[in-house]
């Protein structure tokens, strides 16, 4: 089975995403955009409660993702 | 965005509606700075300015507090419902501090989100903290790090989700940003953002 992604059409079309909502964002007002983006950060809220790690997987798969950064 | 700053420095984000994340984040912060100064750095920054992501943990850094200062701080958040993901052993969690370990703390029964918070401990976590921005919505203020310092800090990072937060701060305050202070973080730094579109 061959996987048909292009990963660096993926990136731009992404970048390109994250311009035009900024361009949006800074057009319209602050009740506007805040309230768009309070519906999509509280439904992730909420469904955090059903996270399916425990304690320990979490910290273990934070500690594998994580690089070590100069201001971090 | 209306953003409007005040003589005294704060940056008003009026009318910005407060979300649950912002809430946990506040309910933190509010026992720390009972106790330290923090400063809030990396992705929750770009989130608080309206990028439309969620996130699993917001960075802070906070200033050294000495062992008996930290068990006080530490009894009054689990007081209020938080408690430490990665020990049960308050001083465990400290001698992780002292260490330059970063320590996660949660809302009781959760697991995300969760504040990473670490010691500041090198001279970008030092600007963080000592130029930080005093962000004021609702009833609710944060002390985040300088944009100046976060775009080159995001690429530096260069994940595809870090870059994504660069170039979202970018298009937000191009305008605004001190392009010498930018330069200056991104050669320090050794990334570029040209290849972004973000040209200092």
């Amino acid at each position: 089975m061959e996987l048909r992604f292009d990963r660096e059409k993926n990136r731009q079309e992404r970048l390109a995403f994250v311009r035009r909502h900024a361009l949006r964002v800074r057009e319209v007002p602050n009740e506007v955009w805040s309230r768009e983006q309070a519906d999509l950060i509280d439904a992730f809220f909420e469904n955090a409660q059903n996270f399916a790690l425990s304690r320990s997987e979490y910290l273990r798969t934070c500690r594998r993702r994580r690089p070590e950064a100069v201001h971090g | 965005m209306r953003i409007a700053s005040a003589p005294d420095g704060i940056i008003h984000i009026d009318g910005k509606v407060v979300t649950a994340l912002d809430r946990f984040v506040a309910s933190v912060t509010e026992i720390i700075e009972r106790y330290t100064r923090y400063v809030i750095v990396s992705g929750y920054v770009a989130i608080l300015f309206g990028r439309a992501r969620g996130t699993e943990d917001i960075d802070l850094y906070i200033d050294y507090m000495d062992r008996d200062t930290f068990m006080s701080f530490s009894e009054d958040l689990l007081e209020q419902g938080f408690y430490f993901l990665n020990s049960d052993d308050i001083g465990e969690i400290y001698s992780m501090l002292c260490d330059r370990l970063a320590v996660r703390i949660a809302g009781a029964g959760r697991i995300i989100p969760n504040i990473e918070m670490k010691f500041k401990k090198d001279d970008f976590d030092r600007y963080a903290m000592s130029r930080a921005k005093r962000i004021q919505f609702d009833d609710i203020r944060f002390f985040v790090s300088p944009i100046e310092l976060q775009i080159p800090y995001k690429l530096y990072l260069g994940s595809d989700k870090d870059i994504e937060d660069a170039v979202y701060l970018w298009m937000l305050f191009r305008e605004t940003l001190d392009g010498d202070l930018l330069r200056m973080f991104m050669e320090r730094l050794q990334v570029r953002g040209e290849p972004y579109g973000i040209e200092v």
